[in-house]
C-alpha cells in the first residue's frame, strides 16, 4: 500500500470529519447542557440544506452568502422548539419522540415541496464542490476544508465561549446542577433558548455546507442519524472540541478501512471500533471527568 | 392472580385465534388479517423491548438487530438449506438470544454504565451486523433473499394470510404472556428497582446483571421470533430493508406512546400507531400522512408524558365504554365506512375520553393504582397522604424486639464482622485510602468520623461492596470479598444507607422496604414481604406514610425509609453514611433514638457522623480517618482527647 | 411527572379533536389521486370517456423515502397514461382509475399494501411498484392472488419466477451478460478501446448482480467478461447503500490505478459523488460508465461528467423523435409539462418512464387481448400473444426468461450536456464519442 495515498486519504477523510463534526455539535451541545435528545436537530440541517440551494438558486448567489438568512432562521426553529420543551416540562427521552415526531413532519413537508428528486446547486454557482487546494503531494478537497474551517471555528468559539464568559459559566453550572444553579439566580430558561438558538444556528451551517458538497434529497434527514450519533458520545456529550476531534477520526478511520479493505466492511470496523473505544472509556473518548 | 390474567390472556388470543377459520362466516376481507397481522408484530417487537428498555429503564436501539438475525436465520435455513418453517423457529430464537447476551455481557459489565452509553452500543450492533451479512455470500452476499412460502402450514390453516395471522397471534400472544409474567413476579421488581436506583437494588441483594442479562435475552428471544415470521410474510429481504432505524424508533415510540410502566402499554401503542398509519394511508392524503402522524404523536407524547395506558387507566371503563359504544353503533348503523374506520373512530373516542381534564385526587388514585405493587394486589386500599406534617412526629418507642430477634443464631459476642486489611483504594492518581485496617466486632457501634475528604464515604462504599479496594482485602464475617458483586455482600449481611437517599421513586413507601426483604439474606415472597414491611416501618415510625410515594415525604422522612429499607434485608452490619445531614435538631434527636434502638436490636453498626454529639452519645468506640489514614482507633472518652484528632480537625492552631 | 402549562394543554386538546377528524376513512375526503372506488377519479371525464363503473389498478409507490426521487416519475407517466387511456375510450368501455398508497420506500410494508389493494379496496388490477426489493414484496402478494403484475424497473432476472410477472423494462434474461457485453462492443469500436479497467460497484440488488452475478452462483458478469475480452481489471470496489463517507477513499484508489474506463455499477447520485471526489484530487478518468445512476443530477454537474456513459430504453433525442412520429413527441412532451408542474428538477422522459409507460401498454393489452379482467385470462392472453408497444414494438414473452422479452436496450452518453443514443450505432442519435485527452 503506497503511504501517499494512505495519508491522502486518511487526511482528507479527517477533513471530511469536519461537517459531520458540526453536524453532531449542535446536538451534542443541547444533549449535554439542557438534557434534551433532539431529533429535530436532522431536519434543521436538512431545511438548512434546502434553504441554501433555494435561496442561492433564486437569487443566483454563492451558497456561503445564504448564512446570513439561514443562520438567524435557524436560531429562531431552535428556539421555539427548546421553547416547546420547556413550556411542556419535557423530559430526556419524550424529548426525543417529539422531536422524531418533528422530524417526520418536516421531512414530509420538505418532500412536498422541493419533491423527493434530487436537488443541487448548479455548477456555476458552487466553485467549491470541485476544487482544492495543494499542500505538496497532499491535496485538499475545497467543501471539505471549509466545513473543517467552520467546524474548528465553531467549536473552538463554543469552547471558549463556555469556558470564559459568564454565560457559559452559568450554562455549565446548570448542566451539572439545576437546582444550585437556580437558587444563584441563573434565569435558565432564557440561557436555554439562546443556546438551543445557536445550535439551530450551527444546523443551519452543516446543511449550508452539505448542500455544497452533496445533491439533496429528504430521504438524507434520516441517513445522518448513525454516524453523528456515534460522534456525539465519541466525543463526550455536551463536549465541543471533544466532536471536532470524534468526527475527524470517525471520518479518516471510514476512508481508510475503504482504501485498505473495502468500502463495504468501513461501517462493521468502524463501528466496531466505536463499541470497542465506549467499553474502554464509558465517558467517551475526550470528556475530563467521568460521571 | 397472575395465573388468572395469563388464563385470560390465552382466552383473548384463542378469541381473536378464531377469526382466522370465522373470517369468511363474518364477510371480513383477507387484508384484516394481514392488518391484524401487522399489529401483532409490532406488538411483540415492542413488548419485548419494553421488556428490557421500558421496565429496567436501559433504552435499547438494537431492536432492529435482534429482528433482523431472526429474520435472516429463517431466511436463510430455508431458502439455502431446506429447513422446514417451524424447524427454524428455535434458531432465529436463539441467534437473537446470543446478539442479545454478546451486547448484554460487554455492556452490562461496564462499571458506571450510563442510559446514552447503553443507547449507543445497541445502535452501533445493527451497523456491524448488516454489513457483515452484506458481505458475506453464505447469508445474503448483497442481493437479497428469496424465502419459500411454508406450503404445508400455509395449507394447513387454509390459506397465507391465515397463516401470517395465526404466526403473529402465537408470537404477540407469547410476548405479552412474557411481559405480564414478568411483571408480575420476582424479576418485574428487581428490573423496576434497577430502573428507579441500580446501585441501591444491587446493594439491597438484587443480583441486577442477571436480571437485566435475563431481559435483554427475552427481548431478543421474542424479537428474533417475530423476524422469523416477518421474513416469510414479506418473502423478500434485503440488508437494508431490515437493519435499519424504522424497527428502533417505531418500537420506542409505540411503548413509550402507550405507557411503559405497563404490560400491555406497548401493545396498545402499536394499535394505534398500527391503525392510525393504516387509516392515514387509506385516507388519500398523500403527501399529508406521514405529516397528520408527525404531529399526532408529538401530540400525544406532550399531552400523556407518561403514556397512553396510564390515561386510560383514569377511567377504565368511561373509556372502553365509550369505545364499545362507539364501535356498537356506527357498527349498527353500518351506513358508513369499514370495520377498520369504526375501530379507529371508537379509539378516538377514547382517547378523548381519556384526555378529559382529571382532577388531582383522581390523578392521584390512578397513579397509586399504577404502582407496580398495586397491579399485583389489586386495586388495594389507596391511603390519603397529608403532606407536609407541620413538625416532627413523635416516634413511639416500641421494642420491636420480636422482629429483629429472628435473625439467625447470633454469633459469639465479639466475633469479627467486618475486617478490613490494610485497604487502599485511589481514583486516577487520587489516593483516597492508603492503607487503612480496621476490625469492626459483632455488637459494636463504631463511630467513623474524620475531616472532609479523609475517606470516611470510600471506605464505607469499599465495605458495601460498591468499589472494589485497589489494594488490601476485606473480610466479611470472616470471608474474602475479593471478586464478590455486591448483592452477594447483601446477602453476606452488609447493608448500607446513603448520604443522600435514594428510594425507588416509582414505589410507596412500603414497597421500597418490601423490595430489599424479597431479595435480602432470607428471599421471601411479595405477600410475606409486605407484610414483615410494615414491621420495618413501625420500627422507624414511617408506618402511616406506608403507602406514599418517596417523593411526597420529607427529608427526614427519607432517611429513616433508607434505615428501615437497610435493617429489611435482617443485615449482620449496617453502614449509616451521614444518615443525620441536613436534619433539624429535633429530627436528630429522634434519627439518633432510632439508630440506638436498631443497635439494641442486635445488629452492628459503622456510623460516619460528622456531628461528634451524636457520635459520642452512640458509639462504643470511634475510628478517626484523616487524609487516607487511620489516626486514631478507641474509646470515645480516649480518641476524642486524642491531640492529634483534635489537629486534624482543628488545625494547627487548635493545640495551643 | 411533568405537567404541560395550559396554554400547551389547549392547543394538545385541539390536536387529539383534529386526531379524530383525521381518522375518518376515505370517503370523507378524498385525496386527489386516489379516489374510492365508488367516486369519479381524476381522470376528468373529458367527452370521450366511457361511462359505467371504474375499472381500478391499484399499486403502491415510494412517493417518500430513499426511492421517492424516482417513484414519482412512475407516479406523473402512470397518471398520464390513465388519462390518455380514458380519453380513448377506456378499457373494455369503463373508465379506468389508478389508485397509488405510499409505501415509503420500505419493502416491509409494500406487502400490507398490495394485501389491502386486493382484499380492502378490491381493485380489479394491479401494477408494481418501483424499485427491485418492493417489486419482489408485491410479487409474492400478487402470486398468492393468482394476479397478473405488470412493473416498471425489476432486471434482476434471477428472483423474478411468477409467470404472470411482466416487465416494462428488459434488458434480457441475462443482464449480467448482456450489458457489459454490449457496452464492450460498444467500447472496441473507438479508435483507441480502454486497454485496463476499474470496477465500483454498489453491493446490492442488480447493481451487484451486473458485475459479479449472483453470490451463491458461478455465472458470467461484467467483471468476469472483461477479463475474458483480454482487458485488464486494474480495481474492484465494493461499497454499500449509505456509504457518503467513502467517495474520497474510492477516488484516491481510482487515481492512483488510473484506469482506461471506470465500470461504476452505481444508483442515485453515486457517480455524481464519485466524479466530483476525483475532480477534486485532480483526477478525470478518460471514459466511466454508470449503470443506474439518476439521471438529471449528472447533467447538472457540467464538464465533469461530459462523454460520460449509462444504459437507456429511450432517450427523447430529436432524431429518435422524428423517427419514432408524433405519437412519440406527444407523449414526451406532455410528461415534460407534466413533470414540469409537480416541480420536478429534471422533466425528460426517459428511461424509467419507458419503462412506465410499457408496463401499463402491457396491462392494457392484456386486458383488452382477454376481453374481461378475469387475470388466468389476462396472463394466458399475454404469454400466448406478446404485446404492442409504443417505445419496443412487439413484445413477446417467454416464463422460460422471466418473461423478460428481448432487449431494446442501449447505451447513452452525455454530449455538450444532454443524454443521447449513442449504441448500438444502428439507431442512435448520435455516434460514440471517445476520451478528449
Amino acid at each position: 500500500m503506497n503511504l501517499q495515498l494512505l495519508l491522502q486519504v486518511a487526511v482528507s477523510g479527517a477533513l471530511a470529519g469536519g461537517l459531520f463534526a458540526l453536524m453532531a455539535m449542535g446536538l451534542s451541545l443541547t444533549w449535554g447542557m439542557l438534557r434534551v435528545i433532539n431529533l429535530a436537530h436532522f431536519v434543521m440541517i436538512l431545511l438548512g440544506a434546502y434553504l441554501a440551494y433555494e435561496l442561492s438558486t433564486a437569487a443566483s448567489i454563492d451558497p456561503l452568502l445564504t448564512l446570513i438568512v439561514t443562520v438567524p432562521v435557524m436560531f429562531g426553529a431552535g428556539a421555539a422548539i427548546q421553547w416547546l420543551f420547556q413550556a411542556s416540562r419535557i423530559s430526556e427521552f419524550n424529548s426525543l419522540l417529539v422531536s422524531f415526531g418533528i422530524l417526520i413532519v418536516v421531512v414530509q413537508l420538505i418532500t412536498n415541496y422541493w419533491t423527493a428528486d434530487f436537488r443541487q446547486l448548479e455548477a456555476n454557482l458552487n466553485p467549491y464542490v470541485r476544487q482544492s487546494l495543494r499542500l505538496g503531494e497532499l491535496v485538499l478537497p475545497l467543501h471539505h476544508l471549509l466545513g473543517f474551517g467552520f467546524a474548528t471555528g465553531i467549536s473552538v468559539g463554543g469552547y471558549l465561549i463556555l469556558e470564559r464568559t459568564v454565560i457559559g459559566r452559568a450554562l455549565r453550572a446548570f448542566a451539572q446542577d439545576p437546582a444550585i444553579a437556580a437558587a444563584f439566580g441563573i434565569d435558565h430558561n432564557r440561557l436555554a433558548l439562546l443556546l438551543a438558538g445557536a445550535a439551530g444556528g450551527t444546523a443551519a451551517v452543516a446543511g449550508t455546507l452539505w448542500a455544497i458538497g452533496n445533491p439533496l434529497t429528504p430521504a438524507q434527514g434520516f441517513e445522518w442519524i448513525g454516524v453523528v450519533f456515534a460522534i456525539v458520545i465519541i466525543g463526550g456529550i455536551g463536549n465541543v472540541l471533544g466532536t471536532l476531534v470524534a468526527g475527524a477520526l470517525v471520518l479518516a478511520l471510514y476512508s481508510v478501512v475503504s482504501l485498505v479493505w473495502s468500502p463495504s466492511v468501513a461501517p462493521l470496523v468502524v463501528f466496531s471500533a466505536i463499541v470497542v473505544t465506549l467499553v474502554l472509556r464509558p465517558q467517551g473518548l475526550f470528556s475530563r471527568r467521568g460521571s | 392472580m397472575a395465573r388468572r390474567g395469563l388464563a385470560l390472556l390465552l382466552l383473548a388470543a384463542a378469541v381473536l385465534a378464531a377469526a382466522a377459520p370465522l373470517r369468511e362466516v363474518f364477510g371480513f376481507p383477507t387484508f384484516y388479517l394481514i392488518f391484524m397481522a401487522t399489529v401483532f408484530f409490532w406488538v411483540a417487537q415492542s413488548t419485548s423491548w419494553n421488556i428490557l428498555s421500558g421496565y429496567s429503564g436501559y433504552f435499547s436501539f438494537g431492536q432492529g438487530a435482534f429482528f433482523g438475525v431472526g429474520a435472516y436465520a429463517t431466511a436463510v435455513l430455508m431458502s439455502r438449506h431446506d429447513f422446514d418453517f417451524i424447524a427454524t423457529l428455535p434458531v432465529a430464537g436463539l441467534v437473537a438470544v446470543l446478539i442479545a447476551l454478546a451486547i448484554g455481557a460487554v455492556a452490562f459489565r461496564l462499571r458506571s454504565l450510563r442510559g446514552e452509553i447503553f443507547a449507543l452500543l445497541t445502535l452501533a450492533v445493527p451497523f456491524i451486523i448488516a454489513p457483515f451479512v452484506r458481505v458475506t455470500p453464505a447469508l445474503d452476499g448483497g442481493q437479497g433473499l428469496r424465502v419459500p412460502v411454508p406450503r404445508q402450514y400455509v395449507d394447513l390453516v387454509g390459506g397465507f394470510p391465515e397463516f401470517i395471522f395465526l404466526a403473529s397471534l402465537a408470537i404477540a400472544t407469547l410476548a405479552v404472556a412474557i411481559a405480564y409474567t414478568a411483571q408480575h413476579s420476582r424479576m418485574g421488581w428487581a428490573l423496576f428497582a434497577i430502573r428507579d436506583a441500580e446501585n441501591v437494588a444491587e446493594g439491597l441483594g438484587v443480583p441486577t446483571f442477571r436480571y437485566k442479562m435475563l431481559a435483554i435475552s427475552l427481548n431478543g428471544f421474542i424479537a428474533g421470533l417475530a423476524g422469523a415470521v416477518f421474513a416469510v410474510q414479506v418473502g423478500f429481504l434485503t440488508v437494508e430493508g431490515v437493519f435499519n432505524l424504522t424497527v428502533p424508533l417505531f418500537v420506542i415510540v409505540m411503548s413509550v406512546l402507550g405507557g411503559r410502566s405497563h404490560w400491555l402499554g406497548p401493545a396498545l401503542g402499536a394499535l394505534v400507531i398500527v391503525s392510525m398509519r393504516d387509516r392515514l394511508a387509506a385516507s388519500g392524503f398523500e403527501g399529508w400522512s406521514l405529516v397528520i402522524l408527525g404531529l399526532v404523536l408529538a401530540t400525544l407524547v406532550l399531552l400523556a408524558p407518561e403514556g397512553l395506558m396510564a390515561r386510560l387507566l383514569i377511567r377504565p371503563r368511561a373509556a372502553s365504554l365509550v369505545f364499545a359504544a362507539v364501535f356498537l353503533a356506527l357498527a349498527a348503523y353500518g351506513g358508513w365506512g369499514a370495520p377498520l374506520d369504526w375501530l379507529a373512530v371508537a379509539m378516538a373516542a377514547a382517547a378523548v375520553v381519556a384526555f378529559l381534564p382529571v382532577s388531582r385526587r383522581r390523578l392521584r388514585q390512578q397513579e397509586a393504582r399504577l404502582l407496580a405493587d398495586e397491579a399485583i394486589a389489586g386495586p388495594a386500599e389507596v391511603q390519603p397522604v397529608e403532606t407536609e406534617p407541620a413538625e416532627v412526629q413523635p416516634v413511639e418507642v416500641q421494642p420491636a424486639a420480636n422482629l429483629l430477634a429472628q435473625p439467625a443464631p447470633a454469633p459469639e459476642l465479639g466475633q469479627p464482622v467486618i475486617e478490613c486489611l490494610d485497604v487502599a483504594r485511589s481514583f486516577g492518581g487520587v489516593h483516597a485510602l492508603r492503607g487503612v485496617s480496621l476490625t469492626v466486632r459483632e455488637g459494636e457501634l463504631v463511630g467513623l468520623v474524620g475531616p472532609n475528604g479523609s475517606g470516611k464515604t470510600t471506605l464505607v462504599n469499599l465495605i458495601s461492596g460498591a468499589f472494589a479496594p485497589t489494594g488490601g482485602e476485606i473480610r466479611i464475617l470472616g470471608r474474602s470479598t475479593r471478586a464478590m458483586p455486591q448483592h452477594r455482600m447483601a446477602h453476606l449481611g452488609v447493608a448500607r444507607t446513603y448520604q443522600i437517599p435514594r428510594p425507588f421513586e416509582s414505589m410507596s413507601v412500603r414497597d421500597n422496604v418490601a423490595v430489599a426483604i424479597m431479595f435480602g439474606r432470607q428471599p421471601r415472597s411479595l405477600a410475606e414481604a409486605r407484610r414483615l414491611a410494615a414491621e420495618h416501618l413501625e420500627l422507624v415510625g414511617l408506618s402511616r406514610l406506608a403507602g406514599a410515594r418517596p417523593s411526597e415525604i420529607n427529608l427526614h422522612e427519607r432517611q429513616l425509609l433508607e434505615m428501615a429499607r437497610a435493617l429489611a434485608g435482617r443485615p449482620r452490619v449496617l453502614l449509616l453514611d451521614e444518615a443525620l445531614a441536613g436534619l433539624n435538631p429535633a429530627e436528630i434527636d429522634n434519627a439518633t433514638q432510632v439508630v440506638r434502638r436498631i443497635h439494641q436490636s442486635g445488629v452492628t453498626i459503622v456510623l460516619v457522623e460528622h456531628l461528634l454529639r451524636v457520635v459520642n452519645q452512640l458509639a462504643t468506640r470511634i475510628v478517626v480517618l484523616d487524609q487516607g489514614l487511620a489516626l486514631a482507633d478507641g474509646a470515645p472518652q480516649a480518641v476524642m482527647s486524642d491531640p492529634a484528632v483534635i489537629q486534624a480537625y482543628l488545625g494547627k492552631g487548635a493545640h495551643a | 411527572m411533568s405537567k404541560p402549562s395550559s396554554a400547551l394543554r389547549v392547543a394538545s386538546a385541539l390536536f387529539v379533536l383534529a386526531l379524530v377528524g383525521c381518522t375518518a376513512p376515505a370517503p370523507a375526503t378524498p385525496g386527489p389521486a386516489t379516489p374510492g372506488p365508488a367516486t369519479p377519479g381524476p381522470a376528468t371525464p373529458g367527452p370521450a370517456t366511457p361511462a359505467g363503473e371504474a375499472i381500478v389498478v391499484g399499486a403502491s409507490l415510494s412517493l417518500t423515502g430513499i426511492f421517492g426521487a424516482t417513484g414519482i416519475i412512475h407516479d406523473i407517466a402512470g397518471k398520464q397514461f390513465v388519462e390518455q387511456l380514458n380519453d380513448e375510450g377506456g378499457l373494455l368501455d369503463r373508465p379506468v382509475e389508478w389508485m397509488v398508497l405510499d409505501d415509503e420506500s420500505a419493502a416491509a410494508g409494500v406487502a400490507d399494501l398490495y394485501e389491502r389493494l386486493i382484499t380492502q379496496e378490491e381493485v380489479d388490477l394491479l401494477m408494481g411498484p418501483y424499485a427491485t426489493p418492493l417489486i419482489l414484496a408485491a410479487l409474492s402478494v400478487a402470486e398468492r392472488n393468482g394476479m397478473v403484475l405488470p412493473h416498471h424497473t425489476s432486471v434482476h432476472r434471477p428472483f423474478m419466477n411468477y409467470e404472470c410477472q411482466f416487465p416494462g423494462w428488459s434488458i434480457g434474461p441475462t443482464p449480467n451478460e448482456f450489458v457489459p457485453n454490449q457496452l464492450y462492443d460498444a467500447l472496441e469500436s473507438l479508435p483507441e478501446p480502454p486497454q485496463t479497467i476499474a470496477f465500483v460497484t454498489n453491493e446490492t440488488g442488480s447493481t451487484g448482480y451486473v458485475v459479479h452475478g449472483q453470490p451463491d452462483v458461478d455465472e458470467p458478469a461484467a467483471l468476469s467478461i472483461a477479463e475474458d475480452r483480454g482487458m485488464e481489471v486494474v480495481a474492484d470496489i465494493r461499497y454499500t447503500p449509505s456509504a457518503e463517507h467513502t467517495w474520497d477513499a474510492v477516488a484516491a484508489e481510482l487515481a492512483s490505478v488510473e484506469p482506461d474506463f471506470v465500470f461504476m455499477s452505481t444508483l442515485g447520485v453515486d457517480s455524481l459523488n464519485l466524479l466530483n471526489a476525483m475532480e477534486q484530487i485532480g483526477y478525470r478518468p478518460p471514459l466511466a460508465f454508470s449503470l443506474f445512476p439518476a439521471p438529471g443530477p449528472l447533467l447538472g454537474a457540467g464538464e465533469v461528467a461530459e462523454g460520460h456513459l449509462s444504459v437507456s430504453m429511450f432517450e427523447p433525442n430529436e432524431p429518435i423523435l422524428e423517427r419514432m412520429g408524433p405519437e412519440v413527441r406527444a407523449i414526451v412532451e406532455e410528461f415534460e409539462s407534466r413533470a414540469q408542474a409537480a416541480g420536478l428538477p429534471y422533466t425528460a422522459f426517459e428511461t424509467q418512464a419507458t419503462g412506465s409507460w410499457t408496463a401499463w401498454e402491457i396491462l392494457a393489452e392484456g386486458v383488452r387481448g382477454a376481453g374481461s379482467l378475469d387475470h388466468e385470462a389476462i396472463c394466458d392472453y399475454l404469454l400466448a400473444n406478446g404485446a404492442e408497444t409504443t417505445f419496443h414494438g412487439h413484445l413477446t414473452f417467454d416464463p422460460a426468461d422471466g418473461n423478460y422479452w428481448p432487449t431494446t436496450q442501449g447505451i447513452k452518453q452525455i454530449q455538450d450536456g444532454d443524454w443521447v443514443m449513442v449504441w448500438p450505432a444502428d439507431s442512435a442519435a448520435a455516434p460514440l464519442v471517445g476520451p478528449s485527452n
